[in-house]
């Protein structure tokens, strides 16, 4: 086959590619700057901001589910006052304003999974995740797709996510719709016993504190892993 | 500079957006249209809970910088006090209407939620940030040829007389909902109450969610005191009240429930929309 026994217009599909600008990227720097220019806030507190977030991810809550695991007392604190509990694996979840990161608010909670409940995190209205703790929330975890069906068909949702659950352990899907931030602290997985935090941390995925699957050993990525590559990639995320 | 092929094609493009039920004419007259209709077409666009869908592919998105950036200059707008989250989440979420709901990205949402505020609280002029989006765009003529994506602001404007809500400083040091303690006076309700959730009519804007109204419930935490989502979205100043987390039996809320008899769902409420079941 010849390099030309093909029909298409060649003018068109060997044009020279243009990086271009997107319409979001102009609206963004727009705002960006007139913003600073008439002090709504200065570049500063922009700076600030951003790297607060970029530092923010799911190994604090992981952590966290790690030693409440290897310490009942621990645990014990982390469900009474989840954001003192925080504190020890170096979230404050006052910081950065003083008074939090205005989307999250400061009104966490950890559900617990028991040998007969199960605990899965949703927001059907928005997006609410607990950001300070665990990072920005996954593309999937906002689709309309998620948040449509995961308070109405929890169980083949969760089986999407290779998790089948049988009849005797009771769902228990927490629809976080306002001021309220949830993570879910699953059960150390058998096998595990002697580990350390480090080690358990390993297997504490995002996923597993969504409650989209259920921590095990020798397994140490998120159910999904397939990733949209960004047009014009930043430092989060 | 476009062609008038182009004009007539991007026309075309929008006049097959549909955000409308297929059986109706484009704004049809009171007659053709029931309660049912009407709730539809009034509910808040965010409020997808147990709205029938089909599987699809779960994936995670790198994120783009435009992204990345537009979460900060949201939260920095609430840290600054030019909105309240519970405004930004109605703006983006709801104000922008069925079509751009569903087919914007995320973020693009949450960025036109910052253009609508600051053009709406009269900080920024439409025409001025039109100009500057243009000014932008010349900038980055003939695509990014290694430029990268930044900000060039002309200079540092001063702040202090932008109008700003007092929301910083009240709750400073203690959080949100913290700083609204001790102000909604006894719980109705407590842990273990039956409960139904009204049928308020909707119109506007409401966080509490439409698959839960007209069913009974359970208390299961009495959480915060806080502003309402219908009050605190507008920032008027208003009384706190309690807010509840309530549980319900899944089977019993949803007919034709496929998974067993003890699922349990549980949402958050405030109390106006909370009636005893007893």
């Amino acid at each position: 086959m010849s390099d030309h026994d093909h029909d298409h217009d060649h003018e068109r599909t060997v044009a020279p590619m243009v990086d271009e600008i997107t319409d979001f990227e102009v609206l963004e720097i727009a705002l960006r700057e007139l913003c600073i220019e008439k002090g709504i806030f200065t570049a500063e507190e922009h700076r600030l901001m951003t790297e607060f977030a970029e530092q923010i991810g799911p190994t604090p809550a992981a952590h966290l589910v790690a030693k409440a695991w290897l310490d009942p007392e621990f645990k014990k604190l982390a469900l009474a006052e989840p954001m003192t509990a925080s504190k020890e694996v170096g979230v404050d979840w006052l910081h950065p304003t003083g008074w939090g990161t205005p989307s999250d608010f400061t009104a966490f909670q950890i559900l617990a999974d028991t040998p007969t409940v199960h605990n899965v995190i949703v927001c059907a209205l928005c997006s609410c995740y607990p950001r300070p703790i665990l990072g920005n929330s996954p593309e999937w975890y906002r689709t309309p797709n998620y948040r449509r069906r995961l308070v109405r068909w929890p169980r083949q949702v969760l089986a999407e996510f290779g998790l089948y659950l049988p009849d005797e352990i009771t769902v228990h899907v927490q629809d976080s719709n306002q001021k309220h931030r949830f993570m879910v602290m699953p059960l150390q997985p058998e096998g595990t016993e002697d580990w350390s935090e480090d080690q358990l941390v390993e297997i504490i995925t995002r996923d597993c504190l969504i409650g989209v699957a259920l921590p095990k050993a020798g397994v140490t990525t998120n159910v999904i892993t397939d990733t949209r590559p960004a047009i014009h990639p930043g430092n989060a995320g | 500079m476009s062609t008038a092929a182009e004009r007539a094609a991007q026309l075309e493009l929008v006049a097959r957006l549909k955000s409308a039920y297929p059986e109706l004419p484009d704004a049809p007259t009171p007659d053709m249209l029931d309660h049912d209709r009407i709730t539809a077409y009034l509910k808040p666009v965010h409020d997808v809970g147990g709205e029938p869908d089909a599987p699809m592919k779960y994936e995670n998105k790198q994120y783009e910088l435009w992204e990345h950036m537009t979460y900060v200059i949201c939260e920095v707008l609430g840290w600054r006090g030019i909105w309240l989250s519970e405004e930004r989440r109605r703006i983006g979420n709801v104000d922008v209407g069925r079509a751009e709901y569903l087919g914007l990205p995320y973020y693009g949402r949450w960025l036109i939620a910052v253009a609508r505020v600051l053009v709406e609280k009269h900080h920024i002029g439409l025409s001025e940030l039109s100009e500057r989006m243009a000014e932008v765009q010349a900038r980055y003529a003939g695509g990014l040829e290694g430029k990268t994506l930044e900000a060039k602001p002309k200079s540092e404007g001063d702040g202090s007389k932008v109008k700003r809500n007092r929301h910083a400083e009240e709750a400073d040091g203690k959080g949100d909902p913290q700083c609204y303690a001790g102000q909604a006076g006894k719980a109705k309700f407590k842990v273990g109450d039956p409960v139904v959730v009204r049928e308020l009519p909707v119109i506007f804007y409401t966080r509490t969610p439409e698959y839960v109204r007209g069913a009974k419930g359970e208390i299961e935490a009495v959480a915060y005191e806080s502003p309402a989502a219908e009050d605190e979205t507008w920032d008027r100043p208003v009384k706190p009240e309690w807010f509840y987390v309530v549980k319900f039996n899944m089977a019993e809320l949803f007919y034709g429930y496929t998974g067993t008899a003890h699922d349990v769902i549980s949402t958050e409420i405030p109390e106006r929309w909370l009636q005893s079941a007893k």
